[in-house]
């Protein structure tokens, strides 16, 4: 029998097996599925906010924010050290622009800085090129700004975005960790659900070793029934995905949501990635579960009927 | 064709299935194998198809040592060997065709040969017009011929019948009997296990007798009259 041959017969045995035992196969498919969807849900989340906070990280700002009164024209120390090779662009805001950005974000408190024209400092604006970034790193730049005399606070973006990005770790962290756990109990299903279908076709087994069946002919389409039940699963997951992705992004627009889970395009390869999870996680459920253990007696052999290591055809 | 050196299987719980058994076959024999049940019958059938190792002694099948064969090996043997059970151990969602061209399916032999090769070993055992029915559809005879027709498919160079007709009633069995004499005088080396002393005496030729494992007798008897009616 030709490679090919063989994986012809092994892929309509495999289906016929499946159409066979279909509502217990359904069980290890949706298994695969449901543990391939949690763990790509937060996989995807986790590659959103990675994404996000890249972008962001290409913005990140330090703000000097100066004392009451003080203006930025007169601390000739802040000018030198804003003229860092690493700061792409300086921006001063002076206290009306201050004020205004201020109402446009909490017009209901406009009481507060209505009366008082100086009630918001000035403030320089840093924007900050991370590639070139000193050898010895921000801090002590960060530190001499903080140190100059007339500055009040020296507010650094990237020290909420590295907050973030922890988050986006913990988010990955625990997809991976959720997705493994579930993942498993879908090998152990699929495993199970083989072990099953050996049970049923222990009688073919035997007389397919009785009229001189190689191990490789008799374990094949087990071995593709898993692939399939794994392909399945991976498929359904990755449908759900792109499904739920897409009425994420129609609904939910310029959300923080739509933000975190579909504010880029679908990562299609990545899907592919996911349904070749589920193959293998399918082909791995049948090798473990033929593995060389005893299945029931057979009729022909006295000892129980192992199933082989594999051979050639 | 079937050396059997000082042969003995004792299984793990100490129940000793042969002890000492020493025979041979020549290419084309029909022997029959006879004893009480648990005399060892099945056990030694099982040691030539290599279903079991012996713990003692040697076996040659074909020129080979069936004891020392790598697992690997096992199918090629099997190829070699068509086996009959009393339980006629068909597939029963398979049709006739699908369960008797089991070999040559896994061969990788084309549908037009497994056809061929199928309509030969039906019309062998008289069944070639039943190439689409199901085991279910058929009678205890017509499913021992179905599994009969199985084991010679790939034209096997000998044949093993375990209790083949503890399952029909004696007309049928006759039949039976008649078709592995049939197929023997093809050039096929047919062992055929039997408790049935009556029909032995019926059909005649070498005759192994086991008893608590130990082979008691190897005796020939003169080959009977085939034509008559059923014993």
């Amino acid at each position: 029998m030709t490679l090919l041959q063989a994986l012809a017969y092994f892929l309509r045995e495999a289906l016929v097996s499946l159409g066979r035992s279909f509502r217990v196969s359904m069980l290890a498919v949706g298994t695969i599925a449901v543990s391939l969807f949690l763990g790509g849900l937060f996989f995807l989340v986790a590659d959103h906010l990675s994404r996000w906070l890249a972008r962001a990280q290409e913005d990140a700002k330090v703000v000097v924010y100066l004392e009451p009164g003080q203006a930025i024209d007169s601390l000739p120390e802040l000018t030198t050290a804003a003229a860092a090779p690493w700061v792409r662009k300086t921006l001063p805001i002076g206290a009306d622009e201050a004020r205004r950005r201020f109402l446009e974000v909490y017009p209901s408190l406009r009481e507060l800085v209505e009366k008082d024209a100086q009630a918001l400092p000035e403030s320089l604006e840093l924007t900050i090129d991370a590639s070139q970034a000193p050898a010895d790193g921000f801090d002590p730049w960060l530190a001499k700004l903080r140190g100059i005399a007339g500055v009040s606070l020296v507010d650094d973006d990237r020290d909420w975005l590295r907050q973030l990005g922890a988050v986006a770790a913990l988010v990955r962290g625990l997809g991976l960790v959720l997705g493994g756990v579930l993942l498993g109990a879908g090998i152990f299903t699929i495993a199970s659900v083989i072990r099953l279908t050996a049970y049923l076709y222990q009688q073919e087994i035997a007389i397919q070793r009785l009229v001189g069946a190689t191990e490789f002919y008799i374990r094949g389409p087990f071995y593709f029934e898993g692939l399939l039940q794994g392909l399945f699963g991976g498929l359904l997951a990755a449908g759900g995905l792109a499904i739920g992705f897409a009425v994420v992004r129609e609904r939910a627009r310029e959300s923080l949501l739509t933000t975190l889970l579909a504010g880029d395009q679908l990562p299609w390869g990545w899907l592919l990635v996911l349904v070749a999870v589920g193959g293998a996680a399918g082909l791995v459920g049948a090798i473990l579960s033929l593995q060389r253990e005893a299945l029931p007696h057979s009729p022909l052999e006295e000892t129980p009927v192992e199933l082989e290591g594999p051979q050639g055809a | 064709m079937i050396q059997f050196f000082h042969v003995g299987k004792t299984y793990s719980g100490g129940q000793v299935g042969l002890e000492d058994v020493t025979f041979s076959l020549e290419r084309g024999d029909f022997t029959f194998l006879t004893g009480a049940s648990g005399s060892g019958k099945t056990t030694l059938l099982r040691l030539i198809y290599r279903g079991d190792v012996p713990t003692q002694g040697q076996i040659l099948v074909n020129g080979r040592n069936v004891s020392s064969l790598p697992r690997s090996k096992i199918p090629y043997l099997r190829r070699t060997i068509g086996v009959v059970f009393q339980t006629f151990l068909l597939i029963e969602r398979k049709t006739v065709f699908e369960n008797v061209t089991y070999l040559p399916r896994l061969l990788g032999q084309d549908l037009a040969t497994q056809k061929k090769l199928a309509a030969e070993a039906l019309e062998q055992v008289g069944l070639a017009h039943r190439l689409t029915a199901f085991p279910s559809e058929l009678s205890g005879g017509e499913q021992q011929r179905v599994a009969i027709a199985r084991a010679l498919i790939a034209r096997p160079d000998i044949l093993l019948a375990d209790e083949p007709t503890g399952n029909l009633d004696p007309d049928l069995s006759w039949e039976i009997f008649k078709l592995f004499l049939a197929i023997n005088r093809q050039g096929t080396t047919v062992l055929l296990a039997t408790h049935d002393r009556a029909m032995i005496e019926r059909v005649g030729h070498r005759v192994l007798t086991l008893g608590g494992g130990r082979l008691l007798g190897d005796d020939h008897l003169p080959p009977g009259d085939l034509t008559e009616a059923t014993p």
